[in-house]
């Protein structure tokens, strides 16, 4: 109790609040702007959250990506262009609801329904996480190594691309990983003399890289999106509650399909809005209603991808190792400010971590209030024009760089990893996998060669354990699945052909 | 800049066999047999094995078409996803001589008249920008930005 009235007092400290708040509309706004997706939105707060008390910090990370993953809704419903990859999913059939004229219910059940997903995705997290917690106090180093390598390989599962190419940027971001002197020996490694490099590759440098810096880029050689025609909103949570009863198992199923995919390590709120509308689709009574204007999967599938962004944190507080992107980046705000994950936060940090549940409670509904203020203010924030937007974020690119360490040359890794992850996206090859091999890399190294040392070279004390071979076989499942269906669909073209 | 599979991945194969070369040639610790050598090449084989297989074409059906760059300009309207990278590696060598306010003016100017903003936008926010900026970074986080030669008003 008394770590209850702790964690309540943590949260209402006015810095909180003020970070809160300001996070909020911040994401809100960024969110809504086409190609600016809720991670990059969370990249570029991180300097920001170096100058910020850690719950402050982690409240900025919580409120604004839930923000934002619900603000990418309005321009993919009022311009058929997602604002993050998460609304992708169902931003056709929101904008053939736009064209129905239905625009309010529409924005308004992306709206709902994601505050509501994202306040059950959270008493997930209270639920699950300190019963995981017991659970992984009694995890050696075999069980870490396996987790750690078992997120990577979902991280590879669920991409849309070929496995191959997200496992090869999985291991290109194992190899960044390893440049430094944070290895087994403090050896200096691949860093070809360069005495900025002997530290490493900083996770920071590498996310505004690859998610930021690659958006600018695309941004130069893409048509600008078409503008916004001048409208006015009528009620936004007019019929919710309507909805709501109505499609109260498409909305449980949804948050429940959320919460499994968010925990799931790797997969984020991309790939839970994707699986749920694909669900909601098949299972519907009225599926030929689909892509026509039919709110049903708009439900499904924005409480979905609310729900995955708090069960994320499963995983990220309890192993170190990020549901998603955001949570990677979590992570790294986590060690910053000396909340290390592990189980042993929720015994000897636990009112930062009841603290933790109140902001995601509060961001979620605070998002009501706000995001009917940013619906109704959209026609304005989407006409910015896209030169005015742009600029300024590379300008935010190189000033947070440089306020990470106060170090140009991180400004000059921001520049390198920005072209890595232009080049990587245009020939198909996942950026996110690369992001997760870069912050889990050090982990997956320290548990492998301890786990070596300890078993003097034999492999078999890593599945000797039940709980590390249980976890083995999953992985090597996840290893191998793509050789299976690859296998599968070429014996079934064969024998179409014959 | 689209590539075919073949060439990145025999990039990804020549460089997981550097990578695996590279690693190799790091000395041992002594006592143990397994030292900083052992991850690196482990990557390096992976890399080399994923290079080949994407070279052959392995799992390409696996993947989304990608949405294509603007056709109506040329091949070489494509360098101009050079601007952004190139932007930062000038901000990383001139804001130490220029003072932050003078090299963020001209990156925002810059990155504005490319993407197609009249003189009257790029201009208010070649200034507007980094007066804010280093209100917010320097003033309040107190992040230590250049002064160069012009340094901020307050």
């Amino acid at each position: 109790m008394n770590d209850m009235i702790e964690a309540v007092r943590l949260v209402l400290a006015w810095d909180v609040l003020i970070a809160i708040m300001a996070s909020a509309v911040y994401g809100l706004v960024v969110g809504s702007l086409p190609g600016l997706s809720a991670t990059m939105a969370t990249a570029l707060l991180v300097p920001v959250t170096f100058y910020l008390s850690p719950i402050a910090a982690i409240a900025t990370i919580i409120t604004a990506s839930a923000m934002a993953i619900f603000s990418g809704d309005i321009p993919g419903c009022l311009l058929r262009i997602p604002g993050t990859p998460a609304s992708a999913a169902y931003t056709d059939e929101a904008y053939a609801m736009t064209r129905k004229g239905q625009a309010e219910l529409a924005l308004g059940a992306g709206l709902w329904f994601s505050a509501i997903g994202g306040i059950v995705g959270t008493i997930s997290l209270v639920v699950m996480a300190p019963m995981l917690a017991e659970m992984a106090l009694s995890f050696s180093t075999y069980e870490y190594f396996w987790l750690a390598f078992l997120g990577l390989m979902c991280a590879t599962l669920v991409a849309r691309s070929s496995p191959i190419k997200a496992i090869a940027s999985m291991l290109l971001g194992l190899l960044f990983a390893c440049i430094g002197m944070e290895n087994p020996a403090g050896t200096p490694r691949f860093v070809f003399g360069v005495t900025n490099l002997l530290g490493g590759i900083e996770p920071i440098p590498a996310l505004v890289g690859v998610f930021a810096v690659s958006e600018v880029m695309r941004a130069m050689v893409t048509a600008a999106p078409p503008k916004l025609p001048d409208r006015k909103f009528g009620s936004i949570l007019k019929g919710q509650w309507g909805l709501t009863k109505k499609y109260q198992w498409q909305m449980w199923r949804g948050n429940i399909v959320g919460i499994i995919i968010g925990v799931l390590p790797g997969a984020g709120a991309d790939m839970a809005a994707w699986v749920s509308y694909a669900m909601s689709k098949k299972w519907s009574k009225e599926p030929e209603k689909f892509g026509t204007g039919h709110v049903e999967g708009l439900v499904e599938a924005g409480a979905s991808n609310n729900a995955s962004l708090a069960s994320g944190w499963v995983p990220a507080l309890l192993f170190g190792i990020p549901g998603d992107t955001i949570t990677a980046i979590a992570i790294g705000v986590l060690y910053m400010k000396g909340l290390n994950p592990g189980p042993t936060l929720f015994t000897e940090r636990a009112s930062s971590m009841y603290a933790l549940y109140i902001i995601f409670v509060l961001a979620n509904i605070i998002m009501i209030p706000l995001g009917i203020a940013m619906i109704r203010l959209a026609s304005r924030i989407l006409r910015a024009p896209r030169s005015s937007v742009m600029p300024v974020i590379i300008l935010l690119c190189a000033v947070g760089a440089f306020a990470t360490g106060a170090n140009l040359f991180s400004v000059f890794l921001v520049g390198v990893f920005g072209c890595v992850g232009y080049v990587m996206e245009r020939n198909g090859y996942p950026v996110a996998a690369l992001v997760l091999g870069i912050v889990m890399g050090s982990m997956v190294e320290q548990n492998f060669i301890t786990s070596l040392i300890k078993s003097d070279g034999n492999p078999l004390p890593f599945i000797e354990r039940p709980v590390s071979a249980v976890l083995a076989s999953l992985t090597l499942g996840a290893l191998l699945w793509p050789a299976g269906v690859w296998v599968f669909n070429r014996m079934q073209r064969r024998r179409a052909a014959a | 800049m689209q590539l075919s599979d073949r060439i990145t991945g025999l990039f990804l194969a020549g460089l997981g066999l550097a990578a695996a070369w590279g690693g190799s040639r790091l000395p041992a610790v002594p006592g143990q047999d397994v030292g900083p050598a052992a991850f690196p090449m482990l990557i390096g084989g992976g890399l080399i094995l994923c290079g080949v297989m994407i070279a052959f074409g392995i799992g390409h059906s696996f993947e989304v078409p990608e949405e294509a760059e603007d056709e109506r300009h040329s091949s070489a309207y494509g360098l101009r996803a050079l601007l952004p990278p190139g932007l930062l590696l000038f901000y990383a060598l001139a804001v130490d001589h220029l003072g932050f306010m003078l090299t963020a003016a001209f990156i925002v100017a810059s990155a504005a008249l490319a993407l197609g903003a009249k003189p009257k936008l790029a201009v208010p926010l070649a200034i507007g920008a980094p007066i804010f900026v280093h209100a917010v970074f320097a003033k309040l986080l107190r992040v230590p930005l250049a002064d160069g030669i012009l340094p901020a008003f307050w």
